[in-house]
């Protein structure tokens, strides 16, 4: 749910407490009516004040948005509520208080209060929202080989790591595979040391006849096994026509059936359980393919990079295929390039909604820290808890817009930290490497005003 | 008097030679329909090949192009294993854009449509789970009539008043269905046209559908206590229900077909494009499961239902007779629902294992991604349940003569429960910040994080059933002085299987800590057996000991303590949050597919709702439609007169009838 939307839960009980507030004064009135010794105008005014509030609270919630509703229902409401029950049990001086509300009254707040704290069980729970991958990662600027591989790892574990939870990218692959040594979840082979079996592999006799020969084509993908030149075009890769350890990487991906390791397919070891990383649901472009094999064959030496055999993208490729006219600009992903003025950088990717910047008008967003970068960033490197790599000021703030888990500001006024996982963890895919820099140096400098 | 009998007769021979048509028809037309349907996949098997070849004929020879564009269907396969191959008779599915979903502020589209889906499904269960239920509670009644002429007028009446509930709920039900259906058609045009474009047929064949159900439910119920006056229009009668389930059992599948395709599709392309069979588009791989997990689903959700509406009039009650009455109904309710509750899990497992044949990552997303926590609710649910079922029991036994000789053991098995409850619901990580996770040393708790895992949840689960079932032979036999004289030993082979199955249980629950993951779920198969074993040899012996027995005295019905009926209210609650789990569940694993792997969801909503967001829907939706369901209790009660209710003076627990 957007932060400016409604909170169906806490409206509706509002209302039902407003209606409960009406049965309340109607009981009183007729019960004062029917007791002697009873002061009915006090308690009637009690009992009608009661409903007035509740009525004007339930008004005013439909004018707050979520975050806001949560917290007036809490604080207010169900003190209205408390207070309201209270007096009632005051009223009836406790003499068979139970007798006094009919079951259906009984019985709605014995509804409420198992499903309310049901609701709440599952807010104790780590709370994840998946958002849909985009269709394809930005490429933005000439990249290192090392931000390629980089692109490929998040592809595969997504952008964000958190505490006790498997982490899992667009490409699922955590789901099934495992990458650390002697680690096994028994569903798809432990990719530690792939690149180095990708070279063997090819040559095994197994590879050559089961459960497709080479050069027949796989039934379900078309894809023609071990021929790297009668790849589909798009996927294709430059130079000759040999079979290499890349191939077999790009084979697998595209035709898990071409090859199943022994042990884990279906029907004898001849239908591979894994979806077609090229097509739905997964769907990864070309450049994306490349980058998760990049990954593949670099990950067992980490920082070593001679193994990688793909080429680097150019600028653009990642949309080159999925250029389309107007019709589709609605869809256009948030992509600034560094060109543009500051204050529009900063709007454009939505800083403002969470936080207040000086020097940006309007930017005066309460969900998410104020950034007095100048002064906090070299504060919090120092921090006991602070875990991340930065070790200035610039270093923090880069490390804060790319991988805002790596630290979570504790929020003084509230006594918690800051929620962790508000922060949109994708501004890799948002900006070019100009504009990261030129944000990062405006960021470094922020500082209270006057 | 004479005239209006004979003319009565003539009515009931024609309505019974209608129906006897009916009947004979029906399985030769099922059987026409199955062989018309081997004979066309025959022949549409065979002009397909002979099509392919003749295209691939006229492409070699170069003679024009062939007229029909062939493709290959994205989940039918031929006998080779190869996707099998349609005309494509359909526009592809379309790239949706922003301008294809409409919105309101307040709330997402999505949320809406959940909620209008959910209330239309709740309400649904409950109108198709009450025919099942007068249909075995009236053919009860007329099997009971010569030998408790009492207790069959009871069964009638009791059939005849929740008929009386269903058919307000029923009107409730199709206007539930047109918000469904506007709502839709106005936020999701884009989609609903490309659904609609495949299912029109089945659309339009719905829509008759409802039809006659509509109007067998109508002669159903107001035909009652004119069609009640012989024993040969009683049965005309009672058939009628069991066509009123038949077609309501279509309906539903139709409705299920749209819900199935969106999961696991069948009979289009990769593109989306139709491929000219409606069957399997219809047909697709889940269609099944999902039918059969909901048929039994609805058997629960109604008997939760059926069960808080007769504690509410429990409650409610102003003399003994209607106290005892509503007591009973309790009983009996509560018995359907735990009967559709037994099996549930079974039609549970089928559909997994056929959404793991469909896509493992499917499956895998729902065990052990991002779904799996939702999985750790819904045991938490279910543990709920157990707890609820037993305090029923517990409270209920009360109310037995003789039962005080079992009594004492039930503050140990309400302990058991507790310690089981407690393991069984420890997470096993939690949210924390990084100095908690400091210092407790890891994701996991070095001492309490031994309880999240399956083996100790596995454990506690079965153990909790264990419980239930020797907490539900006790029940049985409390108003009963064992007679036979093999008792002893009948009742050391009942300690036994029950200390066997608890050790059995807790050495497997053990022994999976020292074995790897993969190997460790096989576990659960001899944990579940040893489970089922106590519920089926234990009962079966305990049943046979009744030969002979005597009887401490009659249950007394209406002294249900109010925690017992509060019991009642629990199960409904937990019965009603939990199916909207698992729905939410089952719909959510699309991620952000309208129909997996077709039409993706480009509006604004396609992410996955968090946890929290989650249940806190799940609590709205549970609240409100409780709401409406009190409305059209209370709109159903406006209609009929306050029948006399008497005293089920002698009514035998209905589990000891099976003696």
């Amino acid at each position: 749910m957007l932060p400016e939307q409604k909170d169906i839960l806490w409206t509706f009980l509002s209302m039902a407490f407003t209606v409960f507030a009406l049965y309340a004064f109607i009981n009183v009135v007729r019960h004062a009516r029917e007791r002697e010794g009873v002061n009915g105008k006090f308690w009637g005014t009690v009992f009608a004040g009661f409903l007035v509030i509740s009525f004007l609270e339930t008004v005013h919630m439909f004018d707050l948005v979520q975050g806001e509703q949560l917290l007036f229902f809490f604080k207010y409401i169900v003190l209205t509520v408390f207070l309201l029950l209270l007096s009632w049990g005051i009223f009836f001086k406790s003499e068979k208080i139970e007798d006094q509300s009919p079951p259906i009254i009984r019985g709605f707040f014995f509804w409420m209060a198992v499903s309310v704290s049901l609701a709440g069980y599952t807010n104790w729970l780590p709370q994840q929202r998946s958002d849909p991958p985009p269709k394809e990662t930005a490429i933005a600027g000439d990249l290192t080989m090392e931000e390629y591989a980089e692109m490929g790892r998040v592809i595969v574990f997504g952008a964000k790591q958190v505490a006790g939870q498997k982490s899992i990218g667009k490409g699922q692959c955590p789901l099934c595979h495992t990458f650390d040594p002697g680690d096994n979840i028994g569903r798809c082979p432990n990719l530690f040391g792939v690149e180095e079996r990708s070279h063997t592999r090819v040559k095994e006799e197994r590879y050559a006849t089961s459960p497709v020969k080479i050069g027949d084509a796989e039934p379900a993908t078309g894809v023609v096994k071990g021929k790297p030149d009668q790849i589909p075009a798009a996927y294709k890769r430059a130079g000759s026509p040999d079979l290499i350890g890349e191939d077999y990487l790009r084979e697998s991906l595209m035709c898990p059936t071409c090859y199943v390791v022994e042990g884990y397919g279906k029907e004898g070891d001849t239908k591979s359980p894994m979806p077609v990383i090229s097509k739905p649901p997964i769907s990864l472009s070309p450049v994306e393919l490349n980058a998760v094999i990049a990954w593949l064959q670099s990950k067992d030496n980490p920082g070593d990079y001679s193994k990688v055999t793909v080429p680097l993208p150019t600028a653009g490729s990642g949309q080159a295929k999925e250029e389309k006219p107007a019709e589709d600009e609605g869809e256009k992903p948030v992509f600034v390039t560094g060109n543009e003025p500051i204050d529009e950088m900063i709007n454009t990717l939505g800083c403002p909604l969470c936080h207040t910047i000086p020097g940006v008008e309007g930017a005066v967003g309460a969900l998410g820290p104020v950034l007095h970068e100048k002064i906090n960033a070299p504060k919090r490197i120092k921090d006991p808890n602070y875990k991340g790599k930065a070790t200035n000021t610039k270093e923090y703030v880069k490390e804060s817009i790319l991988t805002p888990s790596a630290f979570v500001v504790f929020n003084e006024e509230a006594g918690e930290s800051f929620p962790d996982g508000l922060m949109p963890q994708d501004f890799k895919n948002k900006l070019s490497i100009d504009a990261l820099d030129k944000l990062v140096d405006f960021i470094s400098q922020t500082q209270p005003q006057g | 008097m004479l005239g209006k009998k004979t003319g009565s007769k003539h009515a009931a021979i024609v309505l019974g030679l209608l129906v006897a048509f009916a009947i004979y028809l029906l399985p030769g037309m099922v059987g026409e329909v199955l062989a018309k349907e081997a004979f066309a996949e025959q022949v549409f098997a065979e002009e397909a090949f002979a099509k392919e070849v003749m295209a691939d004929e006229a492409a070699k020879t170069g003679e024009g192009k062939p007229e029909v564009e062939w493709s290959q269907d994205v989940f039918y396969k031929d006998w080779e294993g190869n996707p099998l191959k349609g005309p494509v008779s359909g526009a592809p599915a379309p790239e949706l854009v922003e301008t294809d979903y409409n919105r309101y502020g307040f709330a997402p589209s999505r949320m809406i449509l959940w909620i209008a889906n959910q209330q239309h499904l709740y309400f649904g269960s409950f109108v198709l789970a009450v025919p099942i239920f007068c249909m075995i509670i009236e053919f009860i009644g007329i099997r009971t009539k010569e030998t408790d002429p009492i207790m069959s007028k009871k069964y009638d009446k009791l059939a005849y008043d929740l008929m009386k509930v269903s058919l307000t709920a029923y009107s409730w039900t199709a206007i539930l269905g047109g918000i469904l259906l506007f709502t839709f058609i106005t936020l999701f045009p884009g989609f609903f046209k490309y659904l609609a474009g495949i299912f029109r047929p089945v659309m339009h064949v719905y829509a008759l559908m409802f039809l006659a159900e509509s109007g067998v439910l109508y002669v159903y119920y107001y035909g009652w206590e004119r069609m009640s006056q012989d024993k040969f229009m009683k049965w005309i009668h009672c058939s009628l229900s069991v066509l009123l389930n038949l077609i309501g059992t279509v309906l539903m599948y139709l409705a299920n077909s749209w819900a199935t395709f969106m999961q696991a599709p069948g009979g289009i392309d990769e593109q989306g494009r139709f491929l000219g069979n409606i069957w399997h588009v219809i047909h697709s791989t889940l269609w099944n499961p999902v039918g059969v997990h909901r048929i039994l689903g609805n058997i629960v959700f109604g008997g939760g239902i059926v069960g808080a509406y007769a504690a509410y009039h429990y409650l409610t009650a102003k003399t003994e007779e209607e106290r005892a009455h509503y007591d009973w109904v309790c009983y009996v309710a509560m018995f359907i629902a735990i009967f559709g509750l037994i099996p549930l899990p079974f039609a549970g497992y089928w559909l997994m294992k056929e959404v793991y044949a469909f896509r493992q990552q499917m499956g895998i997303t729902l065990m052990g991604g991002i779904m799996a926590w939702l999985f750790i609710i819904q045991a938490v649910m279910i543990g709920l349940l157990f707890f609820a079922a037993n305090s029923y029991l517990h409270n209920s036994m009360s109310r037995v003569k003789g039962s005080h000789r079992y009594m004492k053991y039930c503050k140990y098995m309400v302990l058991l429960l507790i310690v089981c409850f407690t393991m069984w619901m420890t997470p096993h990580t939690i949210v924390m910040t990084p100095a908690e996770l400091k210092a407790m040393g890891g994701a996991q708790h070095p001492v309490v994080g031994h309880f999240g895992v399956m083996s100790a949840k596995n454990t506690a689960v079965n153990l909790m059933i264990t419980c239930t079932v020797l907490c539900f032979i006790l029940y049985q036999r409390a108003n009963k002085k064992i007679m036979v004289p093999w008792a002893t030993i009948g009742n050391c082979w009942i300690a036994a299987i029950f200390v066997g199955a608890a050790a059995n249980i807790i050495y497997l629950g053990v022994y999976g800590y020292f074995l790897p993951a993969n190997q460790r779920v096989g576990l659960s198969v001899p944990q579940v057996s040893t489970t089922l074993t106590t519920l089926f040899v234990g009962v079966g012996i305990n049943i046979s000991m009744f030969k002979d027995s005597e009887s401490f005295g009659e249950i007394t019905w209406g002294s249900q303590s109010k925690v017992g009926t509060y019991a009642i209210f629990m199960m409904a609650i937990a019965f009603t949050w939990l199916m909207g789990l698992m729905g939410y569940i089952r719909s959510a694993v699309r991620l952000f597919w309208h129909v997996t792997e077709v039409v993706r969801d480009n509006s604004p909503d396609a992410y996955t709702l968090t946890i929290g967001e989650a249940g806190k829907m799940l609590t709205f939706n549970t609240l409100f439609v409780w709401v409406q369901f009190v409305v059209v209790f209370w709109v159903a009660s406006l209609t009929g007169k306050k029948a006399e209710v008497k005293a089920p003076a002698g009514v035998p627990v209905p589990a000891q009838q099976q003696e």
